[in-house]
């Protein structure tokens, strides 16, 4: 099965450890594993910040780095949601409309992709350790996918995963939200953090890197010992109890 | 009261409110409260169906009202006349104003008492009738106290949520009380004070939870037994409507009630679902003998007709206030508006404007929980960034750097070189700013990002260079182990 | 009686051109895809539905009692009672006699509701321990009566006094909501007069507003209390 890699701009940027990660867990699962060349940012930032006409060129971008895989899969839901919009934003272009529509059609996150479409629920991974889960608001409630992160949690092989309270409030990450409104993003980031510390967990996972970003530089700034991790990280682990957890030494790093 | 509250800019109202420690317990506290009773009566009461289902209904039912809107307006107000009631539509504030007072005026009103309204809060009228020499008195519990407190409402269903009852209890010594600050009590008092004020006043003033379009009817939805008192007591009876809260027939009133009453509460029924329709000549004794029924535009057309008109299909429930992660952490006065919450950053520039309410729609992380709450399903997250594109299209001043960025973005986001070169060069320029495997103090545009959190450090390696490596030793080791050469 | 209209024609027109149509050009009438009302309790049997009404009524601090016509008087008395008697007012209802009430009413001194006697009416209602009614249509699901209001069935009995007993004839309870504003738009279609105040009224009045603690008995009555008649 052919799999292009939608790496995402933050993904390119900074969290370079996470898409090994994907990659080798996809080429596990049976995956012949691409990376179109072409690709660049799914252009939240602008469409969220009301720039729908600066979004054109970053989305037609994308279409035509994407249009000839079989399948689109990105490790962050609120990108993979971006590209199931993008036929809204070519009503008045029915050519790029239709595009759009292909790619949408063959888009997934990646743990959804995992569960609905290679209809897999134990990669194989183990990681010992105490972690809860944080449901992002795009791939939940804009993508509709609520449980596939959840199911590869449950299967890895000595992981305590322990529900989040109040999980259905955002992080307060938002985009340009974080920036422009900060003082409210960090109450609402630190009322996170107090409900991940309430479980006692070593680890928290999410399936996307922009509100781990979030949640991880608050825990940096505040010196909290939680690691902050992508759910890839745990599902491409195969360490034993007590055993270093790390798939090479390049990815010592925690999200953060 | 107005529309507006206050007149902080918005920035230094979300400072107060982040630091007034009470207020946002109280507010968290609430939405935990209303959110779980919310859930027990819909997804949770298996007995209704799939709430989906409901959902739909309420929208669909919504939808075709606002379309139509001009026809079961024209509805409503004949049937409310024929039956002896007086109608007045009213285009703006002003008007509506206007009129009220001239009713007053002519009845020689000196004495008001009023149900709820958010709509009559929108238009001032208390101010109105208060220059004109008439007390009026607010009944609902949490609109008395804020009334006797001179303050302002922080929730459309539960607008004192923001109060203690220890300064509840100092609201009250003002009106003489001498009691504790346990909540009956206080209740006791307000049943005591405002018994004898129900049943002398000349004026009764009421909102319009929905108006019945082919019967001319006034449904009122409330717990206390106010609205009762203040509708069968006083002689004169004045219902303010916002033009858009009506249904077509009592069959589709069930609908949008049951929608009401389990969103915003959590009851199956509030206490009291009151259908009223005028009866000028009847005998009855404990009926009002005149009855107004006053229809507000005040910018609900600007709605109409654009993509934002299904704001106007809300029900008034606070659904999306009670899950909104923003109000649960400034609450309802940072708002500046008495609307507060998402359907508050939706309808106030609507309303009002976007000199005055712009920023509104910008404090918002764009969850989408308000759009998975709405009983009627207004896709209240899709029509904030909505707002944001007609901001930035001239309905606004957003700042200039800010568009200049986007520009950048834009040009940057569309081209696979520059990213790569950006991709490339970002660890090393960024490099100087690294402590410690992060970033704690970020460049320019990313400062506020750094005020609380540290940035990540740009990732020296490339993914692309790391794939195609990668992608060789696989190639390698299966060449390896099939004997083949590359 | 006619009343008046102000202002209609500019105001509509206005709206009118913005949703692209004419003024008062009927809309096609909906029918609507989604009516999951119609299905809520379809195949509840009439003692399922007063097994539920009861519970209903638990949640709604209201006390129920259910007994026959026979035993109906003696019931009331009971209640009456146990709510402790003093002044009590009664609607003008002839399902009062005959539901052979008319000696409990006498005994009590109760006033009956004359709407001749004008205002002392409300200071009568005002001053009672005690309001009696018969509710029109149940409402199961929610414990809720249903008042149908006039210038006899006043609406100040089920107001005013502290305490507030509805006597409910087993066949008017339906399910919920639906069950009843069917009942009245019918009314509606076949061109019948509808109460010019109906209300439907779940248990005592309450609030929250006070920290979001709940005070039970706020401007209306502060107890309720339902009497079932299980072959009325």
């Amino acid at each position: 099965m052919k799999v292009s890699l939608f790496t995402t701009c933050l993904g390119d940027l900074f969290y370079v450890d996470v898409l090994k990660d994907v990659t080798e867990v996809l080429e596990r699962l049976g995956c012949e594993v691409d990376v179109p060349e072409g690709q660049v940012c799914c252009g939240q930032p602008a469409y969220n910040s009301g720039y729908a006409k600066d979004t054109k060129g970053p989305a037609k971008n994308m279409i035509r780095a994407f249009e000839h895989s079989d399948y689109i899969v990105c490790p962050s839901g609120s990108c993979a949601t971006m590209f199931h919009e993008y036929p809204n934003f070519f009503a008045d272009e029915p050519e790029w409309q239709e595009k759009a529509k292909n790619i949408a059609d063959k888009t997934y996150e990646f743990t959804q992709f995992i569960v609905r479409v290679l209809g897999v629920v134990d990669v194989g991974a183990e990681y010992h350790a105490r972690a809860t889960l944080h449901t992002s608001c795009h791939m939940t409630r804009l993508l509709g996918e609520r449980e596939a992160h959840y199911t590869l949690l449950k299967h890895v092989k000595g992981l305590d995963l322990v529900p989040l309270p109040n999980n259905y409030d955002c992080c307060g990450f938002g985009g340009t939200f974080s920036v422009k409104m900060f003082p409210i993003s960090e109450q609402m980031v630190d009322e996170k953090i107090r409900h991940i510390e309430e479980t006692d967990a070593e680890v928290v996972v999410g399936a996307d890197a922009s509100c781990l970003m979030n949640i991880g530089g608050r825990m940096k700034r505040l010196g909290r010992p939680i690691k902050v991790l992508h759910i890839a990280q745990i599902l491409n682990s195969h360490q034993t109890e007590g055993a270093e957890r790390h798939a090479d030494e390049s990815r010592k790093s925690t999200i953060l | 009261m107005p529309m507006k509250v206050g007149n902080r800019p918005f920035f230094e109202g979300v400072d107060k409110a982040i630091h007034d420690s009470f207020m946002v317990n109280a507010v968290s506290s609430a939405q935990d409260g209303l959110r779980g009773r919310k859930l027990s009566a819909t997804i949770g009461d298996k007995a209704l169906g799939d709430w989906e289902e409901w959902r739909s209904a309420g929208e669909e039912i919504r939808a075709h009202t606002l379309n139509n809107l001009d026809y079961y307006l024209k509805q409503l107000s004949d049937n409310f006349a024929a039956r002896g009631g007086h109608v007045f539509f009213a285009e703006t504030a002003e008007e509506a104003r206007d009129y009220v007072k001239k009713v007053c005026k002519e009845k020689n009103a000196k004495h008001v008492v009023k149900a709820k309204s958010m709509v009559t809060e929108e238009i001032s009228l208390n101010e109105a009738l208060e220059e004109e020499g008439c007390e009026v008195l607010e009944t609902d519990l949490a609109e008395f106290i804020l009334q006797v407190d001179h303050d302002q409402p922080s929730h459309i269903v539960v607008p004192s949520v923001h109060k203690n009852r220890q300064q509840i209890r100092d609201a009250f010594k003002k009106l003489g009380y001498e009691g504790s600050d346990d909540p009956k009590e206080l209740a006791g008092f307000a049943r005591k004070t405002l018994r004898s004020k129900f049943l002398n006043a000349d004026v009764g003033i009421t909102g319009c939870n929905f108006a019945v379009a082919d019967t001319g009817s006034i449904c009122l939805v409330t717990n206390e037994g106010n609205a009762n008192m203040v509708t069968s007591f006083p002689e004169t009876q004045i219902t303010v409507m916002g033009m858009e809260r009506l249904v077509p027939t009592w069959k589709e009133l069930d609908v949008v009630v049951s929608l009401l009453c389990r969103s915003s509460v959590g009851q199956r029924l509030t206490t009291y679902v009151t259908d009223i329709t005028p009866k000028a000549d009847q005998d009855a004794v404990d009926s009002p003998k005149d009855y107004h029924l006053v229809i507000v535009d005040a910018g609900r057309s600007n709605a109409l007709g654009t993509d934002f008109q299904s704001a106007l299909h809300c029900i008034r429930c606070a659904a999306c206030i009670n899950v909104c992660p923003v109000y649960r952490h400034i609450g309802g006065h940072a708002y500046g508006s008495i609307y507060p919450g998402p359907i508050g950053a939706v309808l106030s520039p609507i309303l009002g404007g976007y000199e005055e309410y712009g920023k509104l729609p910008y404090a918002s992380s764009l969850c989408a929980a308000c759009s998975e709450a709405c009983p009627v399903k207004i896709p209240l997250h899709k029509l904030l960034i909505r707002h944001r594109e007609k901001y930035v299209e001239g309905g606004g001043h957003p700042p200039v750097m800010e568009r200049a960025a986007m520009k950048g973005f834009s040009i940057g986001a569309s081209s696979p070189m520059i990213f790569r070169a950006g991709t490339k060069m970002a660890p090393i320029i960024l490099k100087p700013l690294v402590h410690d495997g992060s970033i704690p103090k970020g460049p320019g545009p990313m400062k506020p990002w750094t005020h609380g959190r540290d940035l990540p450090a740009p990732s020296k390696e490339n993914f692309r260079d790391w794939f195609k490596k990668h992608k060789q030793q696989s190639a390698t080791i299966q060449a390896k182990g099939t004997g083949e050469s590359l | 009686m006619r009343g008046t209209i102000e202002n209609r024609d500019s105001f509509l027109e206005k709206i009118a051109g913005k949703l692209n149509r004419t003024v008062g050009e009927v809309p096609e009438m909906p029918i609507w895809a989604h009516k999951p009302q119609e299905r809520v309790y379809e195949d509840y049997s009439e003692d399922q539905l007063t097994a539920m009404m009861k519970k209903a009524c638990e949640s709604i601090h209201t006390t129920v009692c259910e007994t026959n016509s026979d035993g109906l008087a003696e019931k009331l008395k009971q209640l009456i009672d146990k709510y402790g008697a003093g002044k009590i007012v009664a609607t003008k209802d002839e399902r009062f006699e005959a539901f052979g009430l008319s000696n409990v009413l006498e005994n009590y001194q109760a006033y009956t509701w004359n709407y001749k006697e004008g205002h002392q009416n409300i200071d009568k209602a005002a001053e009672a321990n005690i309001g009696l009614s018969i509710c029109d249509v149940m409402l199961a699901e929610s414990a809720t009566a249903g008042l149908f209001n006039d210038k006899d069935k006043a609406r100040s009995v089920s107001l005013l006094p502290e305490t507030s007993i509805v006597i409910v004839p087993k066949s008017s309870i339906v399910p919920r909501l639906t069950q009843a504003m069917n009942l009245i738009e019918n009314k509606v279609e076949n061109g019948e007069d509808v109460s010019s105040y109906i209300n439907f009224i779940s248990g005592p009045s309450n609030s929250a507003d006070i920290e979001m603690r709940l005070v039970v008995g706020v401007h209306g009555p502060i107890k309720v209390a339902y009497i079932i008649v299980s072959d009325l």
